[in-house]
């Protein structure tokens, strides 16, 4: 009987997919212990006690509140950067498709940084919800001083113009604000304990 | 003075302290659910537990994996001197809170 009932729990599984994206969020300490729980979980009382459907959906929400961790876990520094990427992702594409519409002189190298800003933005933010290790986040380091200096040449050039433009004052703030955040956070994870800790026994 | 623990902390690790030898993930997560007599998210608890572990109030070590969990690892748990410490502070300053008041709390006129 012991046996069927452990035939029965291999058949029963979460959705592949599933728990393949759960493994892609989770940091790598945590990676098999925490989608090895809730696969037993899932498992031994989910299914048992409502049904296979919605223990689906059960193990939906949790990938999904875990999937939020990164934000709540790493504290106001981590979710002002989150906002500034987000904010400067959208003025990114909107300059890019201003820059495209109007097609003043010079408007593809423009509409070019315009992208590559969107670019550090998108990647700041999937950065810090992917979990990219240090090899990923040598290059968020690179954009963070990309982006200090287009905010600050931004800048410049804004205070010195003949017409004062209050957006691009705002963006180039956002900019250097983004990139000082991003040398702050980034390799911080790298310094949790847990991955010097617990070896097997 | 140490920073005092929430209310979910204390729940994560009186939860730990009650499993024992048991405290893995899953179970401590059914606990803390029994103990606040409400459904936790599995994010909750686990974030809950990294901060801990963190602030050094909690020790874990990983141990083999079962068939059912498609033979991934358990980290265990455990609370270490400082949690228990934290925890004791935790329920003198709760108890020196409400000396000399009635339980329920009535409003005032």
């Amino acid at each position: 009987m012991a046996g069927e009932d452990d035939a029965m729990k291999g058949a029963v599984a979460p959705p592949r997919w599933a728990e393949a994206l759960l493994e892609r969020l989770l940091a790598a300490a945590d990676r098999e212990t925490v989608a090895g729980d809730l696969r037993e979980e899932f498992v031994e009382a989910v299914v048992p006690r409502v049904g296979r459907r919605r223990a689906e959906w059960w193990y939906l929400r949790q990938v999904a509140s875990l999937a939020l961790r990164p934000l709540a876990d790493h504290g106001a520094l981590r979710n002002g950067l989150l906002a500034l990427s987000f904010f400067t992702l959208l003025c990114g594409c909107w300059l890019a498709y201003m820059e495209f519409v109007l097609q003043h002189d010079g408007y593809a190298s423009r509409s070019g940084m315009d992208l590559g800003v969107a670019a550090v933005g998108l990647a700041t933010i999937m950065g810090r919800l992917l979990h990219v290790g240090a090899r990923g986040e040598r290059w968020l380091w690179i954009g963070a001083l990309a982006l200090i200096a287009i905010g600050g040449s931004a800048f410049a050039q804004d205070a010195a113009a003949g017409h004062f433009e209050g957006f691009v004052l705002i963006i180039s703030v956002a900019l250097v604000a983004q990139g000082t955040l991003m040398l702050l956070t980034l390799g911080r994870s790298a310094k949790s304990p847990r991955g010097a800790r617990g070896q097997a026994s | 003075m140490a920073e005092l623990l929430g209310t979910f902390e204390q729940a994560v690790l009186l939860a730990i302290l009650r499993l024992g030898d048991e405290a893995y993930g899953r179970g401590i997560l059914h606990q803390v659910q029994e103990s606040l007599e409400r459904e936790v998210s599995a994010g909750a608890v686990y974030t809950t537990l990294d901060r801990l572990e963190n602030r050094g109030l909690l020790r874990s070590k990983l141990a083999a994996g079962t068939a059912v969990r498609g033979g991934r690892a358990r980290r265990y748990y455990s609370v270490a001197a400082s949690g228990v410490h934290a925890l004791n502070e935790a329920h003198k300053t709760i108890t020196t809170m409400w000396r000399g008041m009635q339980w329920p709390a009535k409003t005032t006129r």
